[in-house]
């Protein structure tokens, strides 16, 4: 590597990319990367994630000790920190490495949690799955089922890592989570289906910015990468609407149960069920007292949110507090059943419900 | 799930912890007389023997004075074999009642609103249900219970304030008895007044009045009929029918009111009226003792006709008789028929009395509880021994603070300098 380095020379390398000269770049890397003695032909991007030294500018950390390597999860090809600064910063550009010509985002681009970045990209695919296809045991109505379930999320996850009939596959995901989306839509409640799909749309419609202004940065770049992102993104659509007819939910699996709308959500009862219900009064609606008129008539009582009804309610509802508690039955009737059967002397009992149930604290001063 | 007016005063603390039947009351009563002067005799029983073994060692000469010791701090030589006089609960109910009355006295004084005073007055009262005025002198504990019945009622009041009005107080004075106050109320501060549920019957009354009250559906009557029929209350109990105006009609629950609204006020929270019935009984009798007639009518209209068959009506109408009896028997009711000077024989006799009382309260006061202050003091952490802590502790205290200042300073970073005198400096 740092013969080769040394034979191009990194400074040339440099001053091209700070020009823009994307396309010539490229070639001098992808004749780097030829000449390089890559360790495995089928998947050179992941092999060499043990070197220090960034594939892109050719700086090693032996000379910086505080490099960091990013990947970005379209192409995870490693390179350092500062050449992801450089290419990107400018919005979206084609990924450096030679040979690999997709556009790559700054803002995809994240430190690599496993060394081996094809565990990296499976743990990443493995995600992505299983947020699709996330369903339980208790969703199946026999184990057979949620076992054969199981599988094809498997082989989905299989195939998608080992790169077997991507498109199909991915399509096949699509549908499903589009369906999944659908009846979760259905079965919520009007106005909260109506609320999450126009932030679904707004969400597609700020995708859909993104694809075009991509489009657009491309366009002012060289020509011959046009094609590139373009041609990726619109191959699936001739596919998708022949195939709409027979695999439209992408996935179909045997014994998945209907899904059940939750039960809506009832108002919220500060007094748990319980209300006062007056019985020796009707309130009125206004009380003409003389003594309530200056009260009532006090702009800044109104101001402040005091309504007289408070009052009256308060007020009337002292008035009959206690209204038919007749004290010295109740309190002998509580102490006949704080007794009950038990052959306590009747003395503690009244000892007790005389409101001298705790311990007698004229002990503790 | 429905709670009904009466449910929710079922709830409260005053009907769960502070409401007893007359004997109740009395037996516990008897039973903190009873405990408090035990322990004041065994304290001065206790603090004699102590001096008498101080008088032994100091001199001999005197030891053989042996009939002699010196009691409750005072150098007056008391005979040794003497055993304290203690109050009894009649007497100690006595000075309860004329220490509540002066706490409404310094209520007025403050011009604290009335439920202020009333709570603070109640307050004294729960207190002194479960302590003896042996053992905890009324006029501190009056002054930091009002002052405590500010707090729970919201009126707003700075202790320094409170302490500059009150006459060879301290801030510490007030604060000390606090705690034990407040633990002597089992912690219950919501005391239930009858003054808003009288100004409560008051509307209703004067919308009776003007015909146009929201009557109970089971009364079956309009509320013209109703206010006709209120036309015709005779204006004694058992005189004859009357035909007053609207306008008269008025004026006479009004009157009512303010009558009622008085006794409430010196009356009802200076007897155990608070203890014995509920507030809603209370200004019933109140309003019983005001306007007879006015009353009987007002409550009948609240239980389906007729309501003399009506057991609950009976068996209220009797607690009320009870209560009015209990208000009118307080000094302070004045009915028309005593005199003046009927009345001020009577006050003077009272503060005679009171005064011989108070003496006697000196001479048999727990010598334990005297100094609130100190006491309050001593159950603090770390005690201080005549103001100064042990040296040793007081070390340990200051290292650790300065380890604390250091930690905070490695942390947030040390304090910022302090910019002298900043404006000028720009």
């Amino acid at each position: 590597m740092s013969k080769a380095a040394t034979r191009v020379g990194a400074t040339p390398t440099k001053r091209l990319a700070e020009d823009g000269g994307a396309s010539r770049l490229s070639s001098s890397l992808h004749s780097l990367s030829l000449r390089s003695p890559s360790k495995s032909t089928s998947t050179p991007a992941f092999a060499d994630s043990s070197s220090d030294i960034c594939p892109v500018c050719k700086s090693s950390r032996y000379l910086n000790p505080n490099m960091k390597f990013l990947v970005n999860p379209e192409c995870y090809h490693k390179m350092c920190e500062s050449c992801v600064d450089r290419i990107f910063s400018h919005g979206p550009a084609p990924c450096p490495i030679a040979g690999c010509k997709r556009t790559l985002r700054k803002a995809k681009f994240r430190n690599q949690t496993f060394e081996d970045l094809r565990v990296e990209r499976e743990v990443d695919i493995r995600r992505r799955v299983a947020k699709i296809l996330n369903k339980t045991e208790e969703d199946f109505d026999t184990l057979l089922n949620y076992n054969n379930y199981l599988e094809t999320v498997e082989t989905t996850t299989f195939n998608l890592i080992y790169k077997i009939d991507v498109e199909a596959t991915e399509r096949r995901l699509q549908a499903f989570a589009e369906v999944q989306r659908a009846e979760a839509l259905s079965t919520l409640p009007a106005s909260q289906a109506s609320k999450i799909r126009s932030v679904s749309s707004t969400q597609q419609i700020t995708d859909s910015k993104q694809e075009s202004s991509t489009d657009r940065v491309v366009l002012k770049k060289s020509a011959g990468q046009r094609k590139v992102p373009s041609s990726s993104m619109s191959t699936p659509d001739p596919f998708s609407g022949a195939e709409n007819g027979d695999v439209d939910s992408g996935f179909n699996f045997h014994g998945l149960k209907k899904r059940v709308a939750p039960e809506p959500e009832k108002p919220y009862d500060p007094y748990g069920g319980w209300s006062v219900e007056p019985q020796y009064f009707i309130l009125q609606d206004d009380y003409d007292v003389e003594w309530l008129k200056h009260t009532k008539d006090e702009v800044k009582n109104a101001a402040g949110g005091y309504d007289m009804k408070d009052f009256y309610t308060r007020a009337l509802c002292d008035a009959f507090s206690g209204f038919g508690v007749f004290i010295d039955e109740e309190m002998t009737a509580r102490d006949n059943q704080a007794s009950g059967d038990a052959v306590i002397g009747t003395q503690t009992a009244a000892a007790v419900a005389a409101g001298g149930r705790d311990v007698h604290m004229d002990d503790l001063f | 799930m429905k709670l009904t007016e009466d449910d929710l005063y079922r709830s409260s603390t005053q009907f769960k912890h502070w409401s007893f039947t007359p004997e109740q009351l009395a037996s516990q009563r008897l039973k903190t007389n009873i405990t408090a002067s035990e322990r004041v005799k065994a304290a001065v029983k206790r603090q004699r023997a102590q001096r008498l073994r101080q008088q032994d060692t100091a001199s001999t000469s005197e030891s053989e004075r042996n009939g002699s010791g010196i009691e409750n701090g005072g150098n007056t030589p008391i005979p040794m074999d003497k055993e304290v006089n203690c109050l009894t609960v009649a007497e100690e109910q006595k000075l309860v009642n004329t220490f509540c009355e002066r706490a409404i006295d310094l209520g007025t004084f403050f011009k604290f609103p009335t439920e202020v005073i009333a709570t603070g007055v109640q307050y004294l009262r729960r207190f002194y249900l479960y302590n003896s005025p042996m053992t905890y002198e009324p006029q501190t504990i009056s002054r930091s219970a009002m002052f405590i019945a500010n707090k729970t009622e919201g009126h707003h009041l700075t202790l320094e304030k409170y302490a500059a009005g009150l006459t060879k107080t301290s801030t510490e004075q007030v604060l000390a008895p606090e705690y034990l106050i407040v633990q002597a109320l089992r912690f219950h501060f919501d005391v239930r007044h009858p003054f808003r549920g009288l100004k409560g019957g008051h509307l209703e009354m004067v919308e009776m009045a003007k015909g146009n009250a929201a009557i109970l559906p089971t009364l079956g009557k309009s509320a013209k009929e109703l206010q006709a029929e209120m036309q015709k209350l005779p204006r004694k109990a058992g005189g004859p029918p009357t035909n007053t105006t609207i306008k008269d009609l008025e004026k006479r629950v009004t009157e009512a009111y303010g009558h009622a609204s008085h006794i409430l006020k010196t009356a009802a929270i200076l007897t155990d009226s608070y203890f014995l019935y509920t507030p809603s009984q209370t200004w019933l009798s109140a309003h019983l003792l005001a306007d007879e007639p006015l009353t009987h009518f007002y409550i009948s209209s609240k239980f389906p006709p007729p309501a003399t068959s009506n057991p609950t009506y009976t068996k209220l109408l009797s607690k009320l008789r009870e209560c009015a009896a209990l208000l009118s028997s307080h000094r302070s009711f004045t009915s028309s028929s005593t005199s003046k000077e009927e009345k001020e024989a009577r006050e003077k006799k009272e503060q005679a009395e009171v005064q011989q009382l108070i003496k006697k309260l000196r001479h048999c006061r727990d010598p334990d509880k005297m100094d609130l202050v100190k006491l309050n003091k001593a159950q603090k952490r770390d005690a201080a021994e005549g103001g100064q802590l042990e040296e040793s502790k007081a070390k340990r205290r200051k290292l650790e603070r300065e380890g604390y200042q250091k930690e905070a300073d490695e942390f947030w970073g040390p304090e910022l300098p302090k910019m002298e005198n900043g404006a000028k400096a720009n």
